[in-house]
């Protein structure tokens, strides 16, 4: 059945949860777009035919005209698919900088394809430019913290060369430490420190 | 075309219904019992709604009420709401009736659907309240795309007043992350 293939591709993104990425399926991707360009010809050569029987293309209503329509709405539903997955990954990737930051675990890094890498990157390198412009880091907490400091646990060995705004610490794993909250916030949302309280 | 980029409604539109072609088509391999690539005045074929729907909008073909809304899943609605299957007949239910109501010829889906889903929704709030059911259990494997999500929704909403309640910490790893390292450990 025509488009089948297309909404395999929007079923696989569709299968994994709200706000996860699955594996760029270039592979099937490729697929959808051989199929828009068969429908295509396929297309043309309706219309071809019908030229020359002399018909008005605009107007007969022959069955080289519903099947010339057959394959355009083929080839729109398509693209649409085609659109609708690329964007709602894009809309992904870019959530993701402003939920996890710019450096990314290997594992969701690797789904990425290769031009949504140099999205992520660019989309990445803007935002720093205009933060640095503005002056303001507008990936922090949108809440005014009741206290600048916060107490955090550290879940994973993250070396001792991170330098932070006012010290520097070993940060060993199980350490607990009393930090700047703009300091700490990027380590949390990582998922290698945690917030303590009480 | 507010909906260009839904993926819900993509696969929504992807559901199968069977019409029957009022003008020949040719050049085209969408009927799997003609051997030729030509659909005839009259064949029965199956095809996906998106096809259908902008077909049948240019009068090529005529639809039929797909089997997700027959006399059978009437009568068990009527019967017991809560209790139908409605997830392995349509994914989509409430959506994909949404759709098809206007282009064909039975009047009553409208009120089939409201009737459904009013049924439907009070059992589920009162569900997503009091227990939590694991995913996979039977009572959601009944459920349509919709009604998941307001199950979760309400659940959400309930966790979330909790937490207001009790207080914790603001900061929390990325949603996005927390299920992958649960795994892990």
């Amino acid at each position: 059945m025509y488009g089948r293939k297309a909404c395999e591709l929007v079923k696989e993104f569709a299968s994994v949860g709200k706000g996860q990425l699955t594996q760029y399926n270039s592979d099937l991707f490729e697929q959808v777009v051989a199929e828009c360009s068969q429908h295509h010809l396929e297309l043309q050569s309706l219309i071809r035919k019908m030229q020359e029987e002399g018909l008005d293309v605009q107007t007969a209503r022959n069955a080289d005209h519903y099947g010339a329509l057959i394959h355009h709405l083929s080839l729109v539903r398509n693209k649409r698919c085609l659109m609708a997955y690329v964007n709602n990954r894009a809309e992904i990737i870019r959530s993701l900088l402003w939920k996890i930051g710019s450096v990314l675990p290997k594992e969701i890094e690797e789904k990425f394809s290769h031009t949504e890498e140099e999205y992520f990157n660019k989309y990445s390198g803007e935002l720093k430019k205009y933060m640095s412009k503005m002056e303001l880091d507008l990936t922090v907490d949108m809440v005014p913290p009741k206290d600048p400091y916060i107490k955090v646990r550290v879940l994973d060995d993250i070396g001792d060369g991170i330098v932070l705004s006012d010290k520097t610490a070993n940060f060993a794993r199980h350490s607990i430490h009393f930090l700047k909250r703009t300091d700490a916030e990027q380590f949390i949302s990582r998922g290698l420190m945690e917030e303590l309280t009480g | 075309m507010a909906k260009y980029y839904d993926i819900d409604d993509i696969i929504t539109e992807e559901e199968i219904v069977s019409v029957i072609f009022q003008k020949p088509a040719s050049g085209v391999g969408i009927d799997p019992s003609s051997e030729t690539d030509f659909i005839e005045t009259g064949s029965k074929v199956e095809l996906p709604f998106w096809l259908a729907h902008e077909l049948q909008l240019r009068q090529a073909v005529s639809v039929h009420v797909p089997p997700c809304f027959n006399q059978k899943t009437r009568l068990e609605i009527q019967a017991d709401s809560a209790s139908v299957d409605l997830r392995s007949r349509c994914p989509f239910f409430y959506e994909f009736g949404c759709k098809i109501a206007p282009i064909v010829s039975d009047r009553t889906i409208g009120f089939l659907l409201l009737s459904a889903f009013k049924s439907r929704y009070k059992e589920i709030l009162t569900k997503a309240h009091t227990t939590a059911f694991a995913a996979g259990s039977k009572f959601w494997t009944i459920l349509t795309k919709e009604e998941i999500s307001l199950y979760e929704a309400a659940q959400a909403a309930m966790v979330s007043f909790k937490k207001w309640r009790r207080g914790g910490p603001r900061f929390q790893i990325a949603s996005i992350l927390a299920r992958k390292r649960k795994s892990t450990d």
